[in-house]
């Protein structure tokens, strides 16, 4: 097999083919109108609609400005929930004198904060990098608990048995065996951000992908809408698969490798 | 002698045994009260800083004359009920979904294949931005909520099954076949029991993300319900009323937390308890 | 000793095993011709087993020994109607095709863990079989008396969690007796337990082995115990793998853990067994 086939090989025809097969449908319901949804756009409506916000110049603008806050607000709460969650892993006083503290905050679903915030802040831009961060230190403060405390006994004896000192051993042993978790903590937070940066846009900041979605509805116009809320899940696509990339980079590769076959 | 050797070490087990029982006892209440130091401090120093009439950070006290007076009126009853409704209609719908795609999708390399992308591409879109557009299709009405928050739901339950098909291990099966079992009794008797802890997990994780979709709708689209009220209380300047409500709402999510495990705990009960593992 | 032992055992059933002889005139149980064994994985499909020949008679203890990745759980998967063989093999159960488990014949897996329902008691474990086949008053029966077999009638109402590997794996050999079957196929069914509990379910098996006079097809990497518990010890060669070498018994019944393995027939047997397994195929 040769490497040009084999890598079609490896492109999913059949999926890409149920896809395509959807939206053929998609577009024949709407067409003939098969269903009675009155503002139901095809996906050739869709289509025309993203070209017309990308030539307009609407959409790119709005990108940013979710991406910007979205960044800009879990780089923020990367910074604490990792800083908390040092000192909440590594102090069994401080944790012990927190947690409970903690765990009975988490249970309020975040997005419940959104009028509050909306309330203190007013419809601004601190409104809405005030419920992204708060809604990205959760995921990165548990996984930087959980991943410090979770670090094997049997590492923190080999500390004990070189001699390191407590420093040595929070920077060469605890942090390293919790980077695993606190990346994925760290992914979980950004998809947050992102969705969260959104939902305030709806409701509070009139700025960014949520407000335009809002204002396409107000106007009666799906198209655009259909095009904003793609964009939005692009955007969450494209930040995830940059982060994986960037975190594979950073992380030797997982134990294993190929299966051992018989020799 | 060898009688004595005998019984020592098993009385110094059970001993030990009877001391970590009364060591937990007696120590569990305390670092859970301990451990909420943090919290009420924060609560009293706002109760003692912050004035009756604050547009921002009314005191805690001013919450619970809020809450009664939302108690009263029975407005506060029915939007626990609605909300609740949704969540439930909709979790309940994930997982029948969820659960029977992820059989299938886990049991056919073929299906999983043909539907992959499309899934993908489904996943990807965010719930919240989806909601202006249900209401576009769908209207302002139950319908819609349930809509918006089963597929939000769907996913973690799909997947789980998914998971936990693929992971039924070909041991198991070739017992059950080696035994005679008949096709329909290797389903009832072994592959859904097998699953269900799998299923259960994406239940677990599906249910919280429903309670916050819900929620999500409701603050949105203003339908009826917990989230409605709260933004409702927001947008009328009744501060108090938002903080109240939303104590309310960590309530209603711990409260299905633990309902959830409960049901977990009496339907796994055969599994050995997380607290002590077996020998 | 030993003497007042033997004329008691060595009566009826048993007698005529340890005769190699009478084994000839039995019935054959399973008559595997021409077998020959492909597997697919994503890079194609591979020749496992080529050709195997032999033949399982009834009442016999056979071993099937090679080396790891010689395909004898796959063999084992065959006879037990699990895996389908190439179609111009011959794979026949008292003269009939194998096309699914064939009635009367189970297996047991090493993996007990994996093979036992952790959400179903050790009763209920053993009784799966039986459901909606006899009786609840005669399952109820059959379930005590073959967890009475092997000494487990005191943990039928625990869960197998809180049993050890060996309890489990006597379990599930509870539950394949429950069916009285008339054909044990075991998978390295002691491969995963400790020295001391191997060797006295070996003996387990043996003193149920005599009890039942089922036929017993045994797969293991362990030479001693294939000799111990066999009356006779097939080694797969080669890769695609034959039967390189079918190599009889001829121990005496009883078997004596210490006695049976230090008698010269038994260590003579042992070297020939390890040359064969450990033979470079050309
Ligand atoms: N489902 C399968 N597909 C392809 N190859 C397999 C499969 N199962 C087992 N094999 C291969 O078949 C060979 C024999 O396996 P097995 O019968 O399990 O060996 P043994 O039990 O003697 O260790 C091994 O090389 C193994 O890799
Ligand atoms: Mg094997």
């Amino acid at each position: 097999m040769s490497s040009r086939s084999r890598r079609l090989g490896r492109v999913n025809w059949p999926g890409l083919l149920t896809l395509a097969l959807l939206a053929g449908a998609w577009e024949a319901t709407v067409r003939w109108s098969l269903l009675d949804y009155q503002y139901l756009p095809a996906p050739s409506a869709i289509a025309r609609g993203a070209r017309t916000l990308l030539a307009s110049g609407e959409l790119i603008p709005n990108v940013l400005h979710t991406l910007m806050v979205t960044l800009i607000g879990w780089s923020i709460a990367s910074v604490i929930g990792i800083g908390l969650g040092l000192l909440l892993g590594l102090s069994p006083t401080a944790y012990r004198y927190s947690m409970t503290s903690f765990e009975v905050t988490k249970a309020i679903p975040p997005i419940t904060f959104v009028p509050a915030t909306l309330l203190i802040f007013g419809f601004s831009l601190r409104m809405e990098l005030v419920i992204v961060v708060y809604v990205g230190v959760w995921p990165v403060l548990i996984n930087t608990i959980g991943g410090v405390r979770g670090v094997p006994g049997e590492l923190l004896d080999l500390g004990r048995m070189l001699h390191m000192s407590s420093w040595t051993r929070v920077r060469k042993l605890i942090v390293p065996a919790a980077v695993p978790e606190i990346l994925v903590g760290l992914r979980l937070g950004l998809t947050l951000c992102l969705v969260l940066a959104v939902v305030a846009e709806m409701v509070g900041n009139p700025a960014g992908l949520g407000h335009a979605l809002v204002r396409a509805q107000q106007a009666l116009q799906p198209e655009k809408m259909f095009a904003y809320v793609l964009s939005a899940g692009v955007l969450g696509i494209t930040l995830n698969a940059l982060f994986r990339s960037a975190a594979s980079w950073m992380l030797p590769p997982p134990a294993g490798g190929p299966e051992g076959g018989t020799p | 002698m060898t009688a004595q050797t005998a019984t020592r070490p098993d009385s110094g087990r059970q001993q030990s045994a009877r001391e970590e029982r009364g060591n937990r006892k007696r120590t569990t209440p305390f670092p859970l009260l301990r451990g909420l130091l943090p919290l009420v401090v924060l609560l009293s120093v706002w109760e003692l800083a912050g004035s009756p009439g604050s547009p921002y950070f009314p005191p805690p006290s001013t919450w619970g004359s809020a809450l009664i007076a939302l108690w009263e009126n029975g407005v506060l009853l029915a939007a626990v009920v609605a909300t609740l409704t949704t969540f439930s209609i909709a979790l309940g719908a994930a997982t029948v979904l969820g659960a029977g795609v992820g059989l299938v999708v886990g049991g056919s390399p073929a299906a999983d294949r043909a539907l992959g992308p499309t899934f993908e591409f489904a996943r990807a879109m965010p719930p919240a931005a989806m909601v202006p557009i249900a209401t576009l299709l769908l209207g302002y009405d139950e319908t819609m909520k349930v809509t918006v928050v089963t597929l939000a739901a769907i996913w973690a339950i799909l997947l789980n099954t998914r998971a936990g098909v693929r992971r039924i291990d070909q041991t198991l099966l070739d017992a059950a076949r080696s035994l005679q079992l008949g096709k329909l009794d290797r389903i009832r008797k072994v592959i859904v029991p097998a699953l269900l802890p799998a299923i259960f997990l994406g239940v677990r994780v599906a249910a919280p993300i429903a309670v916050v979709i819900t929620l999500l709708v409701e603050i949105l689209t203003n339908v009826e319900g917990v989230g409605a009220l709260i933004a409702q209380s927001q947008r009328t300047f009744q501060p108090a009323r938002v903080y109240a409500l939303i104590v309310v709402a960590g309530a209603l999510s711990f409260l299905v937390n633990a309902v959830l495990g409960a049901i977990e705990s009496y339907v796994f009960r055969y599994r050995p308890s997380t607290a002590g593992g077996g020998e | 000793m030993q003497a007042s032992d033997q004329p008691i055992t060595q009566d009826a059933p048993t007698a005529d095993r340890t005769e190699p002889q009478a084994q000839v005139k039995r019935k054959v149980t399973f008559q595997c011709r021409n077998l020959t064994v492909e597997l697919g994985s994503s890079e194609g499909a591979t020749c496992i087993c080529r050709s195997v020949n032999f033949d399982v008679r009834e009442g016999e203890f056979i071993s099937i020994m090679g080396r790891s990745g010689s395909g004898k759980t796959t063999l084992l998967r065959i006879l037990g109607g699990l895996l389908a063989p190439t179609p111009d093999s011959s794979v026949r159960y008292y003269g009939e095709r194998v096309e699914g488990p064939p009635p009367g014949v189970i297996t047991v897996f090493q993996n007990y863990a994996a093979s036992l329902l952790p959400w179903r008691t050790v009763e209920k474990n053993v009784a799966l079989g039986l459901e909606g086949k006899v009786g609840r008053e005669e399952a109820r029966e059959r379930v005590a008396d073959a967890l009475a077999m092997v000494g487990l009638g005191k943990r039928a109402k625990d869960y197998p969690w809180r049993l050890s590997g060996g309890m489990q794996q006597r379990v599930q050999l509870a539950r394949a007796l429950a069916m009285r079957p008339s054909v044990l196929l075991m998978d390295e069914p002691f491969g995963a337990l400790d020295a001391m509990t191997k060797t006295s379910l070996q003996d387990e098996l043996l003193q149920v082995y005599e009890r039942t006079g089922a036929t017993v097809v045994f797969v293991t990497h362990d030479i001693d115990e294939a000799l111990y518990l066999s009356d006779r010890v097939l080694v797969l060669q080669g890769d695609p793998s034959t039967i390189g070498e079918s190599l009889p018994v001829h121990c005496s019944r009883p078997r004596h853990q210490i006695e049976t393995k230090q008698s010269e027939g038994f260590l003579a047997l042992r070297r020939k067994v390890y040359e064969a397994i450990m033979q470079r195929h050309e």
